[in-house]
């Protein structure tokens, strides 16, 4: 009898344990079924985004590779540079993320993610206005590489910049979220475009329009299981923390999958600016993912109606948006950091001591500032008049110890400076790029916030100020 | 968005006497009746029974002037509610004057290089409460100065009898100008402090009050708009404004007309010329004349007949102006 009741408190338990996994199970970014009517193949599933997740780890190596230089011109070095970014041939090692300890990384080549990938054909096609020289995405990125393989460690403080930030902070934008917004969930959710009732390419297990959806998927980077998770947890496994590995190692295998279980680029930046707790961009952009997948799972092989393209499109405009304001808050967190770097520089120099570390520090903010400045402006969408109004703020470098700035390049791709502003002046510039971050895109994690503290005044002195009291 | 509108509606109306940032916040009301209570029986040897039935006559709180007040309060709450998102805010201001004073003086000081966090607080405190007291001064003054604003302001001055509620008797313009001038005290005070002192800025705070702002209220201040002539120590109604100084402000008797606009600090109006020492034993009558006009405290005359008197108010005032720069340019021949 006794018996009879454990084997049932085990059966019952293991039942909901099994149906607490099926449900988890229903959050994550995989396992939707093949839905190609004519399918032969084996397989089982029909999730794929191989090809983004190998542009994420070639961006990642060529970001470790920017740092490398020794301060001469080195041609080794640009070739190695340029093999990741517009090579595609077999045999790249992952340079970066690699195993560190315990977190332990599944795949070591870039080719077991996908073959033949690189990130220059698909770097963003306009030209950029962000930087001198009348470039598009992938010009610029190459006049970087070029100039990142002749600095010391990827730093020039003639001119103040730090490649591996500015290669790297441009990269996320011109790549990954100008093909996610900009391609995939811009023209190739329209009807006649990759349909829903064809396999992607003949033989393939997945149709069109899935394997759309998924690609944009891959480029926004996050582990598959990403709503089971925290912002914390998922910003610890890009971080490679060692404890981060349980939650980030989903299939259980001892390894943390570069392919669905790692977080990379603006995904990262997501989780990061999350776990500030005043924003959700990391969940809201992921769960739209899921549902829009479900949506055309859902159709089962079958063309989307009007209907349901106009549901997934509300879906891919929740991401874009989002998307956006995730590029947004840091634009503003580094126009932060680069304001307090010039406070304490400014002060550093009337007091008349010296500024080493801290005018590094600037130079490294700036970088990521610029780049994700830059970012922002290749989504396809014209900003118009904000966009001219972060370019004229923000500049095409920082300014200088002698109130100088790079203002543009002459034929041969040297850069001019200038006398423009002085450092006091440039700190106001970068509070009206946070400014300009809040009245244009909204946003609300606002770190490093120059004014930080001043809503916290205004509630305290009585937000509601229309009270009509009389005296 | 009905239902959320009448919702907000009714928080609203609840909170003006939950909260303690408002003048007729529950608390404040029963220390001034307490106040009150105790005046009367060291004044005029009143039994506490007697006291409280004094201050809480229904011929005070139910007399026409008493449901007006009510009625404006309603009516006010709903409409500050729909006009105060359209009104400029503080954040934006205070951005703007930080931003101003960064092009003007540099950049700003690194936090805590000026002055420690105590200080700071402080001065921040006694800062706002000076500054919002004098412009609540400045501004009641102009109310009463210039006939188009005291066409408004009568609506407040029409109450033949006061209530602590009757400090929200207030025509809704009048209302829109006491919120810009807060709007304008707050975003100074936190863009100038912000400014030269960053994160150290903060509120010396009682329940989340302005411990200044806590000690009037607290104090009895709801007894400026009643019947008990609370007046001061004489050199102490050169500082502060006693209820009887107020009360005077609010009476027929034309040598009391413009005396007395200052809120807590009486200073204004000493430096000003035009502070009026309470009177003791001289009983008042409130109003805008001694005379009762027929229909005075009707809800239609009070909300619109100060649009058609402030409209005549400037157009005469134009006229003047016009004749006189007329007269100003023949002369120049």
């Amino acid at each position: 009898m006794k018996l009879k009741k454990i084997v049932t408190a085990l059966a019952v338990a293991s039942l909901s344990s099994f149906g607490a996994m099926a449900q988890a199970d229903q959050n994550a970014y995989a396992d939707f079924p093949v839905t190609v009517k004519d399918y032969q193949g084996d397989a089982k599933h029909s999730v794929s985004y191989g090809g983004q997740m190998a542009r994420h780890v070639l961006h990642t190596s060529l970001k470790k590779l920017a740092a490398q230089g020794n301060g001469q011109p080195n041609a080794e070095l640009k070739a190695k540079m340029m093999a990741y970014f517009e090579g595609t041939d077999a045999g790249r090692e992952i340079l970066s993320p690699t195993s560190k300890g315990g977190f332990v990384i599944a795949q070591s080549q870039v080719d077991e993610l996908s073959g033949k990938k690189n990130l220059a054909g698909k770097a963003y096609k306009g030209a950029v206005t962000s930087w001198p020289g009348n470039m598009t995405g992938a010009e610029v990125l190459a006049f970087m590489i070029d100039k990142a393989s002749a600095a010391d460690k990827g730093y020039d403080s003639v001119n103040g910049y730090d490649y591996a930030q500015l290669i790297s902070k441009f990269t996320m934008g011109a790549v990954f979220y100008n093909q996610a917004v900009d391609n995939y969930l811009d023209e190739k959710l329209e009807a006649d475009t990759k349909p829903n009732n064809k396999a992607y390419k003949d033989g393939k297990p997945y149709t069109g329009k899935e394997h759309v959806w998924d690609e944009a998927f891959g480029y926004f980077g996050v582990p598959a299981h990403t709503l089971e998770l925290t912002a914390e947890q998922v910003y610890n496994i890009a971080k490679g923390k060692e404890d981060a590995l349980s939650v980030a190692d989903h299939n259980g295998d001892g390894k943390v999958s570069l392919y669905d279980e790692m977080a990379y680029a603006h995904g990262y930046y997501a989780a990061a600016t999350d776990k500030s707790g005043k924003t959700d961009y990391l969940h809201t952009i992921t769960k739209a993912f899921v549902d829009g997948r479900q949506l055309i799972s859902d159709a089962n092989g079958e063309a989307l109606t009007d209907a349901q393209r106009a549901e997934l499109k509300g879906h891919a405009k929740v991401i874009a948006e989002n998307w956006e304001k995730v590029i947004a808050e840091n634009v503003f967190k580094y126009a932060g950091s680069t304001y307090k770097d010039l406070q304490k520089i400014t002060s550093i120099l009337e007091a008349g001591g010296s500024v080493g570390d801290d005018y590094r520090n600037y130079i490294k903010h700036w970088g990521e500032l610029k780049g994700f400045a830059m970012a922002l402006q290749v989504s396809g969408k014209d900003l118009g008049e904000t966009g001219v109004q972060l370019n004229r703020l923000i500049g095409f470098g920082p300014v200088l110890l002698g109130n100088t700035q790079v203002t543009g390049i002459d034929a041969k791709g040297n850069y001019l400076q200038d006398s423009t502003v002085t450092m006091d002046e440039y700190m106001l510039q970068m509070l009206k790029v946070q400014q300009l971050m809040v009245d244009e895109f909204g946003v609300k994690a606002r770190s490093k916030d120059v004014l930080a503290g001043m809503e916290k005044l205004v509630e305290k002195l009585g937000a509601k100020a229309a009270s009509a009291e009389n005296d | 968005m009905i239902e959320t509108l009448v919702s907000d509606y009714l928080t609203e109306l609840a909170e003006m006497f939950t909260s303690p940032r408002k003048r007729v916040f529950v608390g404040y009301l029963v220390a001034a009746l307490l106040i009150g209570m105790l005046w009367l029986r060291w004044r005029f040897g009143s039994g506490w029974l007697s006291g409280c039935r004094q201050m809480l006559s229904p011929a005070i709180w139910w007399s026409s002037s008493a449901r007006a007040d009510y009625q404006i309060l309603l009516l006010n709450r709903l409409l500050m509610m729909l006009i105060s998102p359209l009104l400029l805010s503080q954040v934006v201001l205070a951005t703007l004057i930080y931003q101003q004073l960064h092009g003007l003086i540099g950049n700003p000081p690194l936090p805590g290089s000026l002055l420690p966090d105590w200080s700071v607080m402080t001065a921040f405190t006694l800062f706002f409460f000076l500054l919002d007291d004098f412009a609540r001064y400045f501004l009641h003054m102009l109310m009463h100065r210039w006939p188009w604003l005291w066409a408004f302001h009568k609506v407040h001055h029409s109450a033949r009898t006061m209530t602590p509620l009757t400090v929200l008797r207030t025509h809704p313009v009048e209302g829109v100008l006491f919120a810009l001038r807060s709007v304008l005290v707050q975003a100074i005070s936190i863009g100038l402090f912000l400014f030269f002192f960053g994160s150290q800025v903060d509120l010396i705070t009682v329940l989340g009050v302005n411990v200044l702002v806590f000690t009037f209220n607290v104090t009895g201040a709801n007894l400026r708009h009643s019947h008990v002539a609370i007046g001061y120590w004489k050199p102490l109604e050169r500082i502060l404004i006693s209820p009887a100084q107020h009360q005077i402000h609010h009476s027929v008797e034309p040598r009391h007309y413009d005396k007395n606009f200052g809120a807590v600090l009486a200073v204004w109006d000493w430096l000003g010329g035009s502070l009026h020492l309470s009177e003791r034993d001289t009983p008042l009558c409130f109003g805008l004349a001694a005379n009762v006009v027929e229909g005075e405290q009707s809800l239609k005359q009070l909300y619109l007949a100060p649009f058609t008197e402030s409209y005549q108010a400037l157009r005469s005032a134009g006229r003047h102006w016009l004749r006189r720069a007329a007269r100003g340019a023949v002369r120049m021949r």
